[in-house]
C-alpha cells in the first residue's frame, strides 16, 4: 500500500470510529464513563412547599404564629428535641385531643447523622409553583416557558439514565400522589432526542390500587402465556404490521412484552396484598403521602429499580390549614423514616446499596395569608418570595459522608437543579448528563459543592 | 332518386342514434369500493375517545359520564398506556354483561365474523389478505375464540387512531 493511501485509510478509520456511535449489547450508545457509587437511588420529593422555619430551623410555632414554642417535628430526619407544648401534629391522644399524640420515631439514628445535609439550598429561578418545582427536580432545568399541562421541555433524569446507562423501562419509576397538577407528565420529557422511548414507568398508586383501580382493574383476567397470550400477540403483530406500514404507531415507554406482563402481575399482586392486609404501609397511614410510600415499598420489593422518584404533596394543605400542614410535615418525615428502614431491612438486594435523597420542590412564604384554621393559626402560600426559594437537601447511602452539614443560613450552598447531576454522579453518568448541555446553567452535582 | 335519398337519411339517422351506445360487459366480478386498509386514520384517540368507543364496542351501549371520569383517571395513573388499556380490557372480559359472539357462532361463519369484527373495531371492511389471514388463523388455532380476537383488535395500533 502506498504511503498516501495508507494515511488516508487510517485517517478515515480513526475519524469514523470517533464520529460514528456504536451500539452496546444493552442498546445504548457509547460506554458509560463514570463509576456508580450505589446500585440504586430513591429520590423523595418532600413536596407541597415546606418552610425552612418549621423544618430545618425547628421553630414550630415561633416564627409563624407569634407563640414562643420551638421544637423538631421531623425527628426521623433531623436531630433535635420535639416541642413540648401545643402538640397538634400527631395522632389523636388517649384523652381525645386531635393530633395530641406525636408519632413514635422509626429511625433510631436520624438521617441527618447517617448522611449529608445541605440545610440552605436555593430554588433560584422562576416562580415557586408545584409543577415548575417538580419539573426542575426531575429535569435539572427551570422551565421558565414550561406549560402547566405540557411535559418538561428538557430531558428528565429517567431519560438520561435509560439512554446513557442502558437501563430498561422497569428500572426507572416515578410514583405520584395523584393524577392532578400534571404529575403524570413528569415521567418523561417532550425533548426530541430523548422522550417517551426513554421514559419512566409511572403509578399514582392511590388511584391505580384504590377506588378506581379496585372497580376497573382488580381481578382482571390473566391469559395463559402459550395458549392465549401467544396467539393474541401474533394477531396483534399482524394488525400492527399492516397499520404501521402506513405510518401508524403510538409513542410508548418501550417496555418489552415481558416487562409489560411483569407490571400487570405486580398490579394484581398489590390488589392481593391489599386484600390480605399485607402492604407495608407506614405504621401511621392516614393520608395520601403515607399511602403512596406504602405502595412504593411494594414497588421497590418487586422491581428493585435503579431509580425511583416518589412524590408527596399533602403539605400543601398549608394554603388553608397550618395545623394540617404541621400534621402533614410530621407524617412526611414518618414516611421517609419508614421507607429508609424498609429498604435496609426488607429488601436485601437494595440494603446498603441504595442512596436516598430528600428535597422539597420549593419553600413557602415568610408572611402568612389571611386564612385561620381551627386553632386560629394563620396559613401560608407560596408566591415566589425569598422564603419560598429556601429549601434543603438531605442524602444518605453508600459513598455519602455521614454526619456532614454543608452550608448554613448565612452561606447557602446548592440549587434545586443540582439533583439531576447528583443522581447522575451516583449512578455513573455524570459526564454524559453534563455534556448534553441541557441542565440549568450552573447546575452541578452536590458532591462537587462539598 | 328522392326515394333512395329518404332511405339513406333514415338509415343514417338510425346509425347515429345507436352507434354511440356503450356496450356493457359483465365479467362475473362483484363491484368493490376501493379504500386504503387503514381508512386514513391519522389522529390518535384521546383516552376519553378511546374509552368511550371501547366501551360501546364491547358492551354495545354507551359509557356513563361517571364511569368515564373514573376510567380516565385510572388510565392517567399508569405510565404505560398499553398496560393500562390491556388490564382494563382484561377486567371487562370478566364482566358477564359484555357483548361478545359465541365461539360456535364464530365457527359457523368465520368469513362473516372476521368482516363484522373489522367493521366493529376498525369501522372498515377487511382487505382480502386480512380476511384470508384471520380465516386461516382461526381455523388453525381451535383454542382461540372471539374474546381473544377482540382483545387483539382493541389493543392494536389502528384502534388507537381515528
Amino acid at each position: 500500500m502506498k504511503r498516501r493511501s495508507f494515511i488516508k485509510k487510517a485517517g478515515l478509520t480513526a475519524a469514523s470510529s470517533i464520529a460514528a456511535p456504536y451500539l452496546l449489547p444493552s442498546g445504548r450508545l457509547f460506554a458509560q464513563t463514570g463509576m456508580a457509587t450505589a446500585g440504586h437511588v430513591v429520590l423523595v420529593l418532600f413536596a407541597g412547599g415546606v418552610r425552612q422555619q418549621e423544618s430545618m430551623l425547628k421553630r414550630y410555632l415561633a416564627e409563624s404564629q407569634g407563640l414562643d414554642i420551638e421544637g423538631n417535628i421531623m425527628y426521623n430526619m433531623l436531630t433535635g428535641d420535639a416541642p413540648e407544648l401545643k402538640i397538634v401534629y400527631g395522632i389523636e391522644s388517649a384523652d381525645g385531643q386531635p393530633g395530641g399524640e406525636p408519632i413514635d420515631a422509626i429511625l433510631e439514628t436520624p438521617l441527618q447523622l447517617q448522611g449529608t445535609l445541605f440545610p440552605e439550598v436555593r430554588y433560584s429561578t422562576g416562580g415557586t409553583g408545584h409543577y415548575a418545582g417538580l419539573s426542575t427536580s426531575v429535569s435539572g432545568h427551570y422551565g421558565l416557558t414550561q406549560g402547566l399541562q405540557d411535559r418538561p421541555l428538557r430531558p428528565t433524569i429517567f431519560e438520561y439514565l435509560r439512554r446513557h446507562a442502558g437501563y430498561k423501562a422497569t428500572d426507572v419509576w416515578f410514583m405520584g400522589t395523584g393524577t392532578g397538577n400534571s404529575v403524570p407528565l413528569l415521567n418523561h420529557s417532550a425533548n426530541a432526542n430523548y422522550g417517551a422511548q426513554y421514559g419512566a414507568n409511572f403509578f399514582a398508586p392511590t388511584v391505580t390500587f384504590e377506588r378506581e383501580g379496585g372497580e376497573f382493574l382488580n381481578g382482571f383476567k390473566t391469559y395463559h402465556p402459550d395458549e392465549e397470550l401467544d396467539p393474541i400477540e401474533k394477531m396483534r403483530v399482524f394488525l400492527n404490521q399492516n397499520f404501521m406500514a402506513q405510518g401508524g404507531g403510538i409513542p410508548n415507554l418501550n417496555n418489552t412484552e415481558e416487562e409489560k406482563e411483569n407490571i400487570k402481575a405486580f398490579i394484581q399482586h398489590v390488589f392481593d396484598q391489599l386484600e390480605n392486609d399485607q402492604i407495608a404501609f407506614p405504621p401511621v397511614t392516614d393520608n395520601q403521602d403515607t399511602a403512596t410510600i406504602g405502595y412504593t415499598t411494594e414497588l421497590l420489593k418487586w422491581f428493585k429499580p435503579k431509580l425511583t422518584v416518589v412524590n408527596m404533596s399533602a403539605i400543601d394543605v398549608c394554603h388553608d390549614s397550618y395545623t394540617g400542614y404541621l400534621q402533614s410535615l410530621h407524617r412526611a418525615d414518618h414516611a421517609v423514616g419508614h421507607l429508609w428502614k424498609f429498604i435496609q431491612e426488607q429488601i436485601p438486594e437494595m440494603a446498603g446499596d441504595t442512596a436516598m435523597i430528600v428535597m422539597p420542590e420549593h419553600g413557602r412564604n415568610y408572611e402568612h395569608n389571611a386564612v385561620l384554621d381551627q386553632n386560629d393559626w394563620f396559613a401560608f402560600d407560596h408566591d415566589s418570595d425569598a422564603n419560598s426559594r429556601r429549601i434543603f437537601t438531605m442524602m444518605a447511602g453508600p459513598g455519602i459522608e455521614a454526619n456532614l452539614m454543608v452550608g448554613s443560613q448565612g452561606n447557602p450552598i446548592g440549587d434545586a437543579a443540582d439533583i439531576v447531576p447528583t443522581i447522575a454522579e451516583i449512578l455513573g453518568i455524570k459526564s454524559e448528563v453534563m455534556s448534553a448541555g441541557l441542565l440549568h446553567p450552573g447546575a452541578m452535582s452536590l458532591f462537587d459543592r462539598i | 332518386m328522392r326515394f333512395t335519398q329518404k332511405y339513406f337519411i333514415l338509415f343514417f339517422s338510425l346509425l347515429c342514434l345507436f352507434s354511440c351506445k356503450e356496450e356493457s360487459y359483465i365479467y362475473e366480478v362483484n363491484d368493490l369500493t376501493i379504500e386504503s386498509n387503514n381508512s386514513n386514520k391519522g389522529k390518535e384517540k384521546t383516552p376519553s375517545q378511546y374509552l368511550n368507543i371501547l366501551y360501546a364496542n364491547l358492551y354495545q351501549k354507551p359509557l356513563s359520564p361517571n364511569k368515564l371520569v373514573d376510567l380516565i383517571n385510572l388510565v392517567n395513573s399508569i405510565g404505560d398506556k398499553q398496560v393500562a388499556y390491556e388490564t382494563i380490557i382484561a377486567k371487562m372480559m370478566t364482566d358477564p354483561d359484555i357483548q361478545i359472539p359465541s365461539k360456535s357462532s364464530m365457527n359457523a361463519d368465520i368469513d362473516a365474523f372476521v368482516t363484522e369484527t373489522y367493521k366493529r373495531f376498525y369501522v372498515r371492511i377487511p382487505t382480502e389478505a386480512e380476511k384470508t389471514y384471520f380465516v386461516n388463523f382461526i381455523q388453525s388455532h381451535p383454542n382461540i375464540g372471539p374474546e381473544h380476537i377482540y382483545f387483539s383488535f382493541a389493543t392494536s395500533n389502528e384502534y388507537y387512531f381515528y
